[in-house]
């Protein structure tokens, strides 16, 4: 069901709570493929009907807006007065600001602007008891209370659910600007520690083999380099040559520059994150640290292709994520390797989360990576949100 | 009993019994607790953790402790205890120079870690004023601010992972890359009240190319607050926008020689840093918004020596109250700062028929008032009209859509007053948090929370 207002929402959760109901909360489901395939559930809430911009103090550079409403809409009306919220999510036309919000991840922009975390000034919840509670407020800084929206962005739905999220703002960059070059992986060690090093520092920087159809059409599965610059014209131009010369010493002989069209670019390569191909995909995100960026994804890459499976490999150079689809064309011969391939990755990297591929395909093994030292803390802080295990049951790492 | 079994796991230098010594740790910057029943000084997370499981075998509660430099009585003894002190935790333990980060131990003075890692080429952001005396542990427990956190954000977003030891003495490693609940994030800000940091991975920033420092000053302060807004509103947001008014300018420039004019009604201290060619950009805008608003000094440091002159005046403010009255009483509201010129008004307004003197030197840029109310603590109707004062001004806060603590937290003192911004239910949901991390309320007790919250208490 979709809920249109606060109290249908606090109504339905205190009855289902009550009634021993299990309960699934969707957003804008762009990551129904992340977890466990979907579990079972009596009811579940759409929040998209709770879709209103509730306040944009543009002089003061906040805004306020109800959680169902699509990251798209949020920044499209922002924009309205020059400014923006760095969310940065695959699908953002769909994507709600809620789900993104408790799915919680950290964009590629994050070592520029800052997480999508650091933007939040302030939440309502509804608890599964339908209690609602409030944290933070409408300014910049607050050190008034525990910081409960830290709590609740990250913990897919599973604590509470997002009513409305209060953010910062920051004004909209004057230009953008991608720079895409082919690059060879031979080159690739030396040109990620220019780019690493490099004055102007890309908003976001990726080095991408494979995803060729998601990222820019075309269908090539030789590696190459995104860079995506956002700042004020002079900072560009700089920018611009220094990556050149970056790019050069490392022999990289030719750069492409996109400015109509560059923020697309970028969304494309987000997109590609969670791309699937129906039935014989799964993609998988790994953390780590920008240092060891590279080889890394060459390990899990040299890794699925032991197992004979296609490997697409996407990784953010200044923050260490990696993305890597494993597919096979044919369905059965894909569930069957998948199941080896998939205990080795997480062996490989305890941080790692299955972020996209059919229900079928995932049904059999554990989506999450280890669990993390604080399990036991978090566990506790599931049964004392929720006693009942009424939301999300099951969604998150744990078991939780 | 408690202290021979202290000093039997520590050893003698590193736990304090006489009397003389614990009257010192019954004090933060602010306020007066009672005196602690013993003070260890731990030199490794495995004492922290040896520590707190002897403190819970006599039914001592724990509480962490830095420099003492707290404004609202957080690392007081509020009811006796073990002051866990981080004096002889005070190293950098590891500099991470490719992923720009480092680990600390929680007693590290925070300017010493802006200071290791400056041959590097980086900098840890968030600068309280008390930079130079307080440490990255107390900075954590209350998510501390600074000038320069309008751009860089507070200590909350420079917190990558952290070691804790819980309520139980046991360690607990929290990251803010794990899968899972964001322990890291709920843990900054909490006052010592979930568990004591023992290390922590924190982020470093690279050095700016340029950084510039302007002053700005004003024949009145509501001038001094629109180009505030101006400012912002004109898509710029400086690394720092501070300002200081009439009553602390002759006081800071007679302690520091900054260079600040004693005779505006306010002056703004605005930096910026990043690139030349940006920084121009920056310098013909701010300019341009300043000189609407009708500025009657404008300047530009011209070098590291006045940049640095024009910042001593501003970190050193507090300490140049002396020349008013023998003390103050420091406010830490926010307001949205649209805000600022009522909130300016609402101070004046809450002082001015108390006959108090109101100095103010705050984070204008960020809406976060820091007014300072001189009293002498000697006379009991001062301290009274100073509270009476500070009261109203928090509640004016309030009523602008602000907050009642922007940098300096709850502690002891502002619990009672955290009603005013939060119900009932959002407390208790707080709580909640409290009660998985501390039951039994033995980490720094009778902090944060009003009395009445929470079923801990009511059991
Ligand atoms: C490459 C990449 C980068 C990303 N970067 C970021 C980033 O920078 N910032 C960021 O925030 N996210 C980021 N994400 C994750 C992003 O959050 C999701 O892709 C998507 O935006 C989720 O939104 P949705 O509305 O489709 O949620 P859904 O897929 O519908 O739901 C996601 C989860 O949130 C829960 N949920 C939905 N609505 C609510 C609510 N109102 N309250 C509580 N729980 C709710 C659901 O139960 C579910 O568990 C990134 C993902 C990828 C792959
Ligand atoms: C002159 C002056 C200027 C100031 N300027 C600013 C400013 O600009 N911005 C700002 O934010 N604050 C400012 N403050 C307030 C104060 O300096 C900060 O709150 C600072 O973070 C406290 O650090 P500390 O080491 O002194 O901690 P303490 O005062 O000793 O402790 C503060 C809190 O942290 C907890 N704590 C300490 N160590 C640990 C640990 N290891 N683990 C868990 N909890 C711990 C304590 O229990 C207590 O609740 C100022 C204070 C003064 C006196």
């Amino acid at each position: 069901m979709i809920v249109k207002s606060i109290d249908a929402l606090r109504e339905t959760l205190e009855r289902c709570d009550r009634e021993g109901l299990k309960v699934l909360i969707e957003g804008g489901k762009t990551l129904a493929g992340m977890g466990p395939a979907l579990p079972r559930a009596d009811v579940s809430i759409a929040t998209t009907g709770l879709n209103k911009m509730l306040a944009h103090e543009s002089a003061d550079l906040t805004c306020s807006a109800q959680s169902g409403m699509r990251v798209a809409h949020l920044n499209e009306a922002l924009a309205k007065h020059g400014q923006f919220v760095p969310i940065d999510v695959p699908l953002r036309k769909k994507a709600t600001i809620g789900g993104s919000l408790a799915a919680g991840w950290p964009g590629p922009r994050r070592h520029f602007y800052g997480r999508a975390r650091d933007f939040v000034i302030g939440s309502q919840v509804c608890l599964a008891d339908g209690t609602l509670a409030s944290a933070g407020g409408m300014v910049v800084k607050n050190v008034s209370g525990y910081n409960m929206d830290k709590l609740y962005i990250g913990s897919f739905g599973t604590l509470a659910v997002f009513t409305h999220l209060n953010f910062k703002t920051l004004p909209i960059p004057k230009k953008r600007r991608a720079l895409i070059a082919p690059l060879p992986e031979a080159t690739r060690p030396r040109a990620i520690a220019q780019i690493a090093s490099m004055a102007v520092v890309p908003a976001a920087a990726f080095c991408v083999e494979g995803f060729g159809k998601n990222v820019d059409g075309s269908d090539d599965i030789d590696g190459r380099v995104l860079l995506y610059f956002e700042g004020t014209e002079e900072l560009l131009e700089r920018a611009t040559l220094d990556a050149r010369s970056a790019l050069g010493k490392a022999g990289v002989p030719e750069t492409t520059i996109i400015d109509t069209g560059a923020s697309e670019s970028f969304d494309r390569t987000l997109d590609a994150c969670i791309a699937n191909k129906r039935g014989r995909s799964i993609t998988y995100r790994l953390f780590g640290l920008p240092g060891t960026v590279e080889e890394r994804a060459v390990r899990l890459r040299d890794a699925c292709n032991r197992h004979e499976l296609f490997t697409d490999v996407l990784f953010d150079v200044m923050n260490g994520d990696v993305f890597v689809r494993a597919s096979e064309r044919d369905a059965t011969r894909f569930s069957e390797k998948i199941a080896t391939c998939h205990a080795e990755l997480r062996e490989l990297e305890p941080r790692c989360a299955i972020v996209a591929g059919d229900s079928a395909a995932r049904a059999s093994f554990e989506p999450w990576g280890a669990v993390p030292p604080g399990i036991e803390k978090m566990r506790a802080l599931k049964a004392r949100f929720d006693p009942h295990g009424t939301l999300n049951p099951g969604r998150f790492i744990g078991g939780i | 009993m408690l202290q021979q079994r202290l000093i039997e796991a520590l050893g003698t230098d590193a736990v304090k019994t006489a009397p003389e010594d614990l009257a010192v740790y019954a004090f933060d910057a602010y306020s007066q607790g009672v005196m602690p029943a013993a003070v260890v000084l731990p030199a490794s997370t495995r004492e922290v953790a040896a520590a707190v499981k002897i403190a819970n075998d006599c039914g001592e509660p724990v509480i962490p402790r830095g420099a003492g430099t707290g404004l609202c009585g957080g690392a007081i003894p509020a009811r006796g205890g073990v002051i866990f002190s981080f004096a002889r935790m005070n190293r950098v333990l590891e500099v991470d120079a490719r992923n720009r980060r480092a680990r600390v131990q929680p007693g590290l003075i925070n300017l010493d870690l802006s200071k290791h890692v400056a041959k590097a080429g980086m900098f840890y952001a968030p600068d309280p004023s008390s930079q130079k005396v307080s440490t990255i542990g107390g900075n954590i427990g209350t998510n501390a601010g600074g000038p320069h956190c309008l751009s860089y954000g507070t200590t909350v977003n420079h917190v990558l992972e952290l070691e804790i030891v819980d309520e139980n003495g046991d360690v607990i490693l929290t990251s803010l890359d794990d899968i899972g609940y964001d322990l890291t994030g709920v843990l900054v800000g909490s006052e010592g009240t979930l568990g004591i940091v023992t290390s922590a991975w924190v982020r470093l920033l690279r050095q700016p190319e340029t950084v510039r420092v302007w002053l700005a000053a004003f024949d009145d302060v509501h001038a001094a607050s629109a180009a505030v807004t101006g400012i912002i509103g004109a898509g710029i947001i400086p690394t720092a926008l501070e300002m200081m008014d009439q009553v602390m300018l002759p006081a800071i420039e007679a302690a520091f020689h900054a260079g600040y004019p004693t005779d505006a009604a306010a002056v703004l201290l605005i930096e910026s840093a990043g690139f030349e060619d940006e920084m121009n950009l920056h310098e013909s805008e701010i300019s341009r918004v300043v000189k609407e608003h009708h500025a009657t000094t404008w300047r530009a440091a011209k070098s590291e020596a006045e940049r640095d002159a024009l910042w001593a005046g501003r970190k050193g403010a507090l300490g140049a109250t002396g020349r008013i009255a023998p003390n103050y009483y420091i406010q830490d509201v926010v307001v949205p700062r649209t805000k600022l010129p009522q909130a300016l008004q609402a101070v004046a307004d809450a002082c001015e028929p108390q006959g108090i003197i109101a100095g103010n030197v705050f984070h204008a840029g960020d809406g976060n008032l820091h007014p300072l109310l001189m009293y002498d603590r000697g006379d009991p109707k001062q301290v009274a009209a100073v509270i009476e004062a500070g009261n109203q001004i928090l509640g004016a806060a309030v009523d602008l859509g602000g907050t009642i603590s922007g940098e300096h937290g709850i502690g002891y003192e502002k619990r009672d007053t955290l009603r005013r911004i939060f119900s009932t239910d959002d407390l208790a949901t707080m709580s909640r948090v409290r009660e998985v991390f501390d039951p039994k309320r033995r980490l720094n007790p009778e902090k944060i929370f009003p009395a009445g919250i929470g079923c801990a208490e009511v059991q």
